[in-house]
């Protein structure tokens, strides 16, 4: 079951890395390139707000899922992985 | 500059009488929205019964008229225009933009479509169209500065003014609800699913609206020539851009300061001379915690300011036009209304709106406005 | 007011020296329909680099008035006293239609917020301001033909009022699919790729262009200033450039002027018809003046014999004016002087 999890986990974020460099435009870096727990704001890829709202879009269109609003999408939103996770968690329901 | 006639109209009523009354009522118009089909439910603030559309021209364009009609009458013009080098100035956002869904639609699944809303589009440049239809033969500029729009086409009619280029300028601005930024602001998460809160601890955004404000400036001189009695004037006006982030205001608010001390410079007076601030007050987290700090630094915090956008919604191009209309008729009949929407002090503002009718007596008050793009802007207007 | 700085971005290329290269050159055919930007001329990891999200229409007008800043040599210590007024007829269509895709596609509730910031007129004159750290005034505007007009009145008002000391005005428009769409429809398109601007007539030749032209102005005299844009035209210039492109109408009433007997050029045929084209006529003019040169005009069908520029060649002169007319009716005129 754990290596499924992991399994669906890493698929999750190669997509997430994939539809991030495209729909942010971002430069110079290939979705390989973006570590697995790279943090997305500040520091790491160093999104910022228009960005967050952007990555709201692709999670539903991508995923179907809603962030309900962004003081969730603080937490949700910290880093690859912790966008993942969160993906992964909420499809199962 | 002499502020010799005005004309407004929006969710608050079709003419400054109206606006009075909704004002002294503390009613809020704000309804789901019926101008058109949307799974949107957003509360917006729409002019209801629009009178006098053919539906040739543009809805924005129709509400830019009448609040020019009543502009007109106000300063007692309307037959007079030909006497006079009238330059028209007006801010829009909506009626700027090419941005028919349905001749879209049709293009896109046919590759070919009707030109007939692509006509009224070429017809319909909001200074252009207006200074043809009153016979204008002045300048006329459409300002297109997102949210400021209003106040910055009013900065403009001043520069003209000054540089002697024109007698007399009718500048505002005008706006409709559209999809486009319905949809627009809704997906930068900026809109509220309730009636907006501005200034408030629990704020969640801005609503949208619609409708016109109209102000006729002219020279003193002009306006003694005409025999018409002064009372309202324009002052000064301060424009400053933040160079900070495409969405986002800048922190410090020093692009606001700047519009302000510019404004006032112009207008020769310090801020404990400022007897109120009609605010741009959108109601987003980040709009009111930047403009609510500017004012309590500059101002102090014994400050009767308040946002009237609880009552009109945020009518974007519109709003700079119509912001300048209520802060005159504030000076003008000596009391403003509550800040409606506002309950809970925000320690973090650290400064409230007025919670009720408030009296004012004193001589200047200012209007300002903060547009999408870091554009700051700010009006002084004073009576007497 | 003085012209300082200019930086263009247009069909062949970016910058003064591209400019005066396509002058001297003359006309060349474009490689599709219209005269589009090639997307090269749109790359620069340095003066764009925050600007990963922009549009094109965002990046046309960056670079031009980047390179207007940098032409005219003025250090960083002006910033907080630089303005910015960016005039455009249709302003980022391509971004708006690309928005109505999004709401056609996906539905009102789930849209793209990137592509709706870029859709409002003045999201390039914020990016102008950023790339810069401008902190001036800035202001955008429309008024189809006379937009940049518009833009040169106030900017003149502007520095008249000292409300700041450096303005950078100038004007951007795209030519996107749909526009090319509306514009057969509309216009009369060239099948050479030839617009004629002598020809004066009622249906005039059109072929779509884009671009952006900007300027840095001041009323001080600076040290590469190039000419000085006259508020009120007294006299008579030594050169009309007429901005005849197909785009506004009517081209009969330009006959005035060309049967006038002063020295004619048109160099919209280069640039390709743009309601906003009168700010490359600018440009062209102020360049003219600095370097004492005519530039042949690029297309020289002439009916009606107007004495029109023929030749490149050194050529003394003291003052252009850059006329528009729109619809037969209307006329703006634009004069620079040495």
């Amino acid at each position: 079951m754990e290596a499924n999890k992991e399994q669906g986990l890493a698929e999750i974020r190669k997509k997430l890395k994939e539809l991030l460099v495209i729909n942010l435009n971002l430069e110079d870096i290939k979705p390989e390139e973006i570590k697995d727990d790279e943090i997305l704001f500040g520091e790491g890829l160093g999104l910022d707000s228009l960005d967050a709202v952007e990555i709201v879009v692709l999670l539903q269109r991508n995923f179907n899922l809603d962030v309900k609003n962004m003081t969730e999408g603080k937490k949700i939103f910290y880093s690859v992985d912790t966008l993942a996770r969160y993906i992964l968690e909420n499809s199962k329901k | 500059m002499v502020i010799s006639g005005m004309g407004v109209i929006s969710a608050c009523g079709k003419n400054i009488s109206e606006t009075l009354n909704t004002f002294a009522s503390g009613r809020r118009n704000g309804s789901k929205v019926t101008l058109l089909e949307t799974k949107l439910k957003y509360p917006v603030f729409e002019v209801k019964g629009l009178s006098g559309s053919d539906g040739e021209a543009m809805r924005t364009l129709e509400l830019a008229f009448a609040a020019v009609k009543q502009a007109l009458e106000d300063s007692g013009l309307e037959d007079k225009l030909n006497d006079f080098r009238i330059g028209v100035c007006l801010g829009t956002t909506v009626a700027s933009q090419l941005n028919d869904t349905d001749f879209y639609r049709e293009y896109k699944n046919t590759g070919s479509a009707p030109l007939h809303s692509v006509e009224r589009y070429l017809k319909g440049n909001l200074a252009e169209a207006v200074s043809g239809k009153i016979g204008a033969s002045g300048l006329s500029c459409t300002v297109v500065n997102a949210c400021s729009s209003g106040t910055d086409a009013i900065g403009v009619g001043l520069s003209w003014l000054r540089a002697d280029l024109c007698d007399i300028v009718i500048c505002g601005g005008a706006d409709e609800l559209n999809r486009v930024p319905l949809a627009g602001f809704g997906s930068l998460g900026v809109v509220s699913d309730s009636l907006c809160k501005p200034f408030d601890k629990e704020r969640s955004g801005l609503n949208l609206g619609e409708g016109a404000g109209v102000i006729v400036i002219e020279k003193e001189e002009i306006c003694r020539k005409r025999g018409k009695k002064a009372q309202i004037f324009l002052r000064g006006y301060g424009l400053a851009a933040d160079a900070y982030h495409l969405t986002a205001p800048r922190p410090d608010g020093s692009g606001l300061e700047a519009a302000l001390a510019r404004a006032m410079d112009e207008a020769g007076i310090k801020p404990s001379q400022v007897v109120f601030v009609n605010a741009h007050g959108t109601a987003t987290p980040d709009n009111d915690l930047v403009e609510g700090k500017v004012l309590s630094r500059v101002f102090g915090m014994g400050l009767k300011f308040l946002s009237t956008k609880g009552y009109t919604g945020h009518t974007l191009g519109a709003a700079g036009g119509i912001e300048a209309v209520f802060t005159a008729i504030g000076l003008r009949e000596g009391w403003v209304p509550q800040s409606v929407g506002f309950e809970k002090a925000d320690d973090v503002i650290g400064i409230s709106p007025v919670t009720q009718k408030t009296v004012i007596s004193g001589q200047y008050a200012i209007s300002t406005s903060l547009a999408f793009g870091g554009n700051n802007s700010a009006i002084v207007i004073a009576k007497g | 007011m003085n012209i300082a700085g200019i930086g263009v971005v247009f069909n062949r290329g970016r910058g003064v020296q591209s400019l005066e290269k396509a002058l001297e050159e003359g006309w060349v055919p474009p490689e599709d329909s219209t005269y589009s930007v090639p997307a090269d001329t749109l790359k620069d990891k340095s003066v764009l680099k925050e600007m990963r999200r922009a549009d094109d229409f965002s990046k046309m007008a960056c670079l031009a008035a980047y390179d207007a800043f940098a032409d005219s040599g003025l250090g960083d210590g002006v910033k907080s006293s630089l303005g910015i007024i960016l005039a455009s007829a249709f302003g980022p269509h391509v971004t708006t239609f690309r928005f109505l895709d999004e709401i056609l596609d996906y539905g009102d509730a789930n849209v793209s917020p990137t592509i709706f910031s870029h859709s409002v007129h003045n999201a390039a004159a914020s990016y102008i301001a950023l790339a810069l750290g401008a902190r001036g005034p800035t202001l955008t505007v429309t008024q189809f033909a006379y937009s940049f007009h518009q833009a040169l009145i106030i900017a003149q008002a502007w520095l008249r009022e000292r409300r700041c000391e450096y303005i950078l005005v100038g004007s951007t428009d795209q030519c996107g699919t749909v526009m090319e769409y509306i514009c057969r429809q509309k216009l009369r398109l060239a099948e050479d790729g030839k617009i004629k601007p002598f020809l004066f007539s009622q249906t005039p030749y059109a072929v779509p262009g884009e671009g952006s032209a900007f300027f840095l102005v001041t009323e001080g005299k600076t040290e590469k200033r190039y000419c000085s844009v006259l508020a009120q035209t007294v006299g008579t210039p030594d050169m009309y450039l007429l901005d005849s492109d197909g785009m506004a109408g009517d081209e009969k009433c330009y006959l005035k002027i060309a049967k006038g007997g002063i020295p004619v050029a048109s160099y919209t045929p280069i640039f390709g018809s743009m309601l906003t084209v009168s700010s490359f006529s600018c440009a062209a003019a102020a360049l003219m003046l600095k370097k004492q040169r005519h530039y042949a005009s690029p297309v020289q069908d002439n009916p009606f014999g107007a004495n029109i520029c023929r030749l490149t060649e050194e050529k003394e002169t003291e003052s252009v004016a850059c006329v528009r007319h729109n619809c037969g009716i209307e006329r703006s005129q634009i004069t620079l002087k040495r």
